[in-house]
């Protein structure tokens, strides 16, 4: 069904696309032979002027060119736009080893770290958290807490005074004796806070520091209730191969006392350089609440038992993350800091 | 304290290694920080006799002459250059001969000293690694055989405990203590005691008096007496004993009261009976202003709440603290008096630490001695002075014991065991427990009823024994289980709450959070001080004047911070710390807070302080990291202010821009607020004042924000609710005004008389370009969006809009619209 007028645009144009270099090139053809005014869009134009019984033929002849004409420029375009894209890549040539462009990375501080994963294991079991003033009456840091004027287990805690009666806390243990005038039994707290002991800055020392204070006081609470709340923390802290251990020990406020191991989870208790040698590390002291610091919130030590514990966060912060030296904490060197992003 | 193993041992026949033994204590409460030997590597080193000085060489290193010896150890004699002090004919020292070897490991070997050979060394106490002594010279053993192995003589082939007792347990502060504890945990036997007691002569009642003038002070004041001694140096076996223990040997009377001091827990002290007027003891309190020289030289003035020991005529001794240097044993001292009491712990401890004289005795003494085994200590001291100074024992004591004690028994309830500790041993075994430990025990039903003994000061009620039982029965024998009871919901203050979601939203917005010291240096404190402020709050025994203030600006701490990172090259500094400032509240001294709980339903916090708290950020250098693709901006005062918007967001806290801020430390020019619509300022933010930020050594601008959690706590922040999402397209216009270059004219006064000129129909208003003119005049830029609930906004309707807002706009400003 060829026509001689047709044939020869399509001769034409096949030449040229066989001929084309890049997608303009092709681009050009299709405007020259398919566009508004192409030779083959003005071929099919001027059939009303052709005899009537030519008509039909260039009619069909010339939309079966424009298929053909249309298919071969489609399929060439497609190849030669994605060599043309990969030349482009080529050009351009991306490393992509570049670092990549990051929006600042912030870092929240070790002890809030361990302070919010501390909150969050004792909400677990049911322990809500209470906060207290930093500076406190003599009252409710020692009298109140069985640690009497004149007593050598002040000896204990080397105290920042600021009046007779006022002093910085040495232990977040005064917001036991606050919260149990504040609520009756049960109790079930948790105490975080800064506290204060007049010792001199060194790798083991800070003259301020970080405790929580637990208290549970209920009808029917033991010792060894104690043990195994102290237990699940340790796991959930430390990993769940932790073990602890209680050894005897002795604060004013609680009766009995104990201090509190837990297995060293860097030797497993083989005894290292990091537990010195013991296979244990000392992270709390803890005891059933003195039966005098219930009676002195007007608690009765015959209906209501308890216990306490207090903990440092720098201690727990320490054996986490293996920091040696307590300084590090408060001199806030970014390059530190930026190690808990 | 230093307890020698082969000293307990005396005491109970323990089968135990040292280093078991400590655990043993250790597990039950008795802290043990080491086992050490006492003379660690010492071999071949023997007793020497000088048994000449042949001839002098000179100098030697400290100045001394050195001298040339024949040191003899029985069989062997050996020529040995000596430069100590004591080098003389006829002294039995510490000598290494050739291959005997030192601490560290070293060997001795013949060596060339001023050119003439020395075969071996005469060794001083520092020297054998036993103790500190040097300068005194070569270490002397008077009564030891020549030849005979000083490790054996001396008793150093021994383990050191080194305990550290709890203050309820002043029991263990000696041998016998720590041996009773290791005869309880262990079942071992305590071997019967060795005083044997020879008296003679007069009676010590007829020796001596002792009156007691203040029996709340002094329960008990027993006095001895020992005539016809002769005072010298203590024998080879006492003085290595006291040096193991780190004691420094003096003289024969002396060092038996600290060896028995050491070994029985009691004080003691011993006078020199002929300058006690009229041989009278008076125990009475100190006058006003009494001055009073103690042993040491040292004249004190005491007061009355001090105990004195006296004589008639003059105060004698410090009770329970120090002896005095006018009644001291002496080279002449032929008769001893001595003193076994017991003191009040109280008093001895006020009077110790105000007047800084802590001594052995005084430790004890405020822990609470042994007021009924003060009598074996007393006769133990005078049989060994008798031992080692000769001298007869007087007959009898003289024993004033005004404040008889009283049996204490406590009733200890099987079932209160298991109630305290979740589990109990057998009544049997608890009674074998509390028996081991030298308490009378008796059976009555369920129940034990328990007479403890002197010594025992800390046990006095129920619980006290449940301790003990468990202490001896094992700590691990204590079950692990949870606590029953009801659950209630778990709570947790808004400070807490507030300050997690502050940290979450800084440290998104890329910021490192601090924690520094309260503490504050008063000269930076007179720095941001305001003439109204109350007065810091002031520590009375601060650890340095620096640091003698409790922080009143909330913006030290992290101005702390960018300090020390500037100082250490790290110039961009982007930091925050949730912190609290300390305030004295008006009209209150904290002096004045009570010692009592104000009332039964006491809250939370007393009223004489304040502790605000806040959100502190600090901004320096870059904003960004920087990198390739181009360097960041340094920060500016929008950060800052920008950081404050974005935590008061992250609160749920709507604020605007406000007045003059009243927080000191902003450079007055560059210091803004941001307020709710009550009108509380509950942000301030701006570039830091210059002079504050070089007293922190910082050259770099910083710029800073403060958030008062406590004024945003206040504020109700409003219930997240849904809006539903626009259905209708958008028109957006943008609108760029001029101001003149003398026009004080804010960018917020123009927003907020655009939003309502604007009317409802603009949905967002964003200042999107600021430019400066050279001539001085600006160009603000604000893209207004306009958008309907209900339908397509025509052109017509938007132009309207806009038509209305410039012309107000211009008009209520003076303003001109600027023409693109």
């Amino acid at each position: 069904m060829a026509h001689p007028r047709v044939d020869a645009i399509v001769e034409q144009a096949r030449a040229a696309v066989a001929a084309a270099q890049s997608s303009s090139d092709l681009e050009a053809i299709r405007v020259g032979v398919l566009g508004r005014q192409g030779s083959l869009t003005q071929l099919l134009r001027s059939l009303g002027t052709l005899p009537s019984e030519e008509r039909p033929l260039v009619g069909a002849a010339a939309n079966v060119a424009k298929r053909e004409l249309e298919g071969l420029l489609d399929a060439r375009l497609a190849a030669t736009a994605e060599s043309e894209r990969q030349a482009e890549r080529r050009r351009r040539r991306l490393d992509l080893t570049l670092p990549g462009r990051r929006p600042p990375m912030g870092s929240l501080h070790p002890l809030t770290r361990v302070h919010d994963e501390i909150v969050s294991i004792f909400a677990g079991l049911g322990f809500s958290v209470v906060e207290g003033p930093e500076i406190e009456s003599d009252y409710h840091n020692f009298e109140a807490l069985n640690i009497p004027r004149d007593h050598p287990a002040r000896d204990m805690q080397d105290t920042f005074y600021l009046s007779d009666s006022t002093l910085l806390r040495t232990h977040t243990s005064p917001m036991q004796i606050r919260a149990m005038l504040a609520t009756k039994p049960p109790v079930r707290i948790i105490v975080p806070g800064k506290v204060y002991r007049r010792d001199v800055v060194d790798m083991t020392h800070s003259p301020m520091f970080h405790q929580v204070e637990g208290l549970a006081v209920d009808r029917a609470i033991t010792m060894a209730d104690l043990k195994g709340t102290l237990e699940l923390f340790a796991r959930e802290m430390f990993g769940p191969r932790s073990k602890i251990r209680f050894r005897p020990s002795f604060f004013p406020f609680t009766e009995p006392s104990a201090e509190v191991d837990v297995l060293c989870f860097a030797c497993h208790g083989d005894g290292c350089r990091v537990c010195k040698q013991t296979g244990w590390l000392e992270i709390l002291g803890s005891g059933m609440v003195h039966p005098q610091v219930l009676k002195n919130v007007g608690y009765d030590p015959e209906e209501v038992t308890g216990w306490a514990f207090g903990m440092g966060i720098e201690r727990i912060a320490m054996l986490k993350y293996g920091i040696d030296d307590l300084r590090l904490f408060f001199e806030n060197d970014l390059r530190f800091l930026k190690q808990f992003a | 304290m230093k307890i020698p193993y082969s000293w307990v041992r005396e005491f109970v026949e323990l089968k135990l290694t040292a280093e078991q033994a400590g655990e043993r204590l250790v597990n039950a409460g008795i802290e043990v920080a080491s086992v050490t030997p006492l003379a660690p590597d010492l071999k071949g080193v023997v007793v020497g006799e000088i048994e000449a000085v042949e001839r002098e060489l000179g100098q030697g290193h400290g100045g001394y002459p050195l001298f040339l010896c024949r040191v003899s150890t029985g069989r062997e004699h050996y020529s040995v250059v000596c430069g100590a002090p004591n080098t003389k004919v006829g002294v039995r020292a510490a000598f290494a001969p050739p291959g005997a070897v030192l601490p560290g490991g070293r060997r001795i070997a013949a060596a060339k000293i001023q050119g003439v050979e020395s075969q071996g060394m005469l060794c001083s106490e520092r020297e054998l690694g036993i103790g500190e002594e040097h300068e005194a010279g070569i270490l002397e053993v008077p009564d030891a055989r020549p030849g005979a192995d000083l490790v054996a003589e001396l008793g150093l082939d021994d383990q050191v405990l080194e305990v550290e007792v709890t203050p309820n347990r002043p029991d263990c502060l000696s041998v016998l203590g720590i041996a009773r504890e290791l005869a309880a945990l262990t079942g071992a036997r305590m071997r019967p005691s060795t005083i044997k007691l020879s008296e003679s002569g007069e009676a010590a009642k007829s020796l001596a008096c002792v009156r007691i003038e203040a029996p709340d002070l002094c329960h008990r004041f027993t006095a001895r007496v020992i005539r016809g001694v002769t005072i010298g140096p203590s024998p080879s076996w006492l003085r290595a004993r006291l040096r193991a223990v780190g004691l420094r040997p003096i003289s024969n009377v002396v060092d038996v009261t600290n060896y028995v001091l050491w070994e029985l827990g009691q004080p003691l002290h011993a006078y020199d009976y002929d300058t006690v007027a009229d041989a009278t003891i008076v125990v009475r309190r100190a006058r006003t202003d009494e001055r009073f020289t103690t042993l040491d030289g040292q004249e004190r003035v005491l007061d009355p709440s001090m105990l004195l020991i006296a004589d008639p005529r003059r105060a004698i001794g410090l009770a329970g603290v120090m002896g005095g240097a006018n009644t001291e044993v002496t080279d002449r001292t032929t008769r001893v008096l001595l003193e076994a009491a017991w003191f009040a712990p109280a008093s001895i401890r006020r009077t110790s630490r105000a007047l800084g004289l802590r001594t052995d005795a005084a430790y004890r003494f405020e822990r609470g001695a042994d007021v009924e085994g003060l009598v074996t200590a007393s006769a133990r001291a005078a049989v060994l002075i008798a031992e080692t100074a000769g001298g007869t024992i007087a007959r009898g004591v003289v024993d004033a014991y005004p404040r008889k004690r009283k049996a204490q028994h406590v009733r200890l309830r099987m079932s209160r065991v298991k109630r305290v500790l979740g589990v109990a041993p057998s009544p049997a075994q608890a009674r074998k427990v509390l028996a081991g430990l030298g308490l009378a025990v008796k059976s009555r039903g369920a129940d034990l009823e328990v007479t403890v003994p002197s010594f025992r000061r800390d046990l006095s009620m129920e619980d006290d024994l449940v301790e003990e039982i468990i202490r001896v029965w094992g700590y691990d024998r204590i079950p692990s289980t949870l606590p029953g009871g009801a659950i209630s919901l778990v709570t947790h203050p808004i400070s807490l709450r507030q300050g997690q979601t502050v940290r979450r939203a800084l440290v998104g917005a890329g910021l490192a959070e601090v924690v520094t010291y309260a503490f504050s240096d008063p000269a930076r404190a007179e720095l941001v001080r305001r003439p109204a402020d109350p007065k810091p709050v002031e520590l009375m025994n601060p650890l340095a004047q620096d640091a003698s203030l409790l922080r009143t600006h909330p913006l030290e701490g992290v101005l702390g911070a960018v300090s020390t990172n500037v100082r250490r090259q790290q110039a961009d500094v982007r930091v925050f710390e949730v912190s609290k400032t300390y305030v004295q509240t008006a009209g209150a001294e904290p002096g004045r807070a009570s010692l009592r709980p104000p009332s039964a339903g006491a809250g939370l916090t007393d009223p004489a302080t304040t502790e605000p708290r806040w959100v502190a950020i600090a901004l320096t250098g870059a904003r960004g990291e920087g990198g390739w693709s181009g360097s960041p901006q340094p920060v500016d005062v929008y950060d800052a202010k920008g950081m404050a918007e974005h935590t008061l967001a992250a609160l749920g806290a709507r604020a605007g821009s406000g007045d003059a801020g009243s927080l000191s430390g902003f450079e007055p020019d560059c210091h803004g607020t941001l307020v709710t619509e009550q009108g509380v300022i509950v942000a301030e933010f701006g570039e830091v004042a210059a002079a504050l930020r070089e007293s922190f050594g910082i050259a770099a601008p910083v710029f800073a924000a403060v958030v008062s959690l406590d004024a945003v706590g206040a504020t109700s922040a409003a219930a997240l609710s849904y809006q539903a999402l626009p259905r209708f397209p958008a028109v957006e216009r943008d609108l760029a005004f001029v101001v003149g270059a003398e026009q004080s004219l804010t960018a917020a006064q123009i927003e907020s008389a655009l939003r309502e000129a604007a009317g409802p129909l603009l949905r967002r208003l964003v200042l999107f370009d600021v430019f400066r003119f050279p001539d001085g005049r600006s160009s603000l830029a604000w893209r207004l969006l306009f958008q309907a609930e209900d339908r397509t906004l025509t052109d017509a309707e938007v132009n309207a809009i806009q038509e209305r807002v410039v012309r107000r706009i211009t008009e209520t400003f003076h303003i001109t619209l600027r023409s693109s």
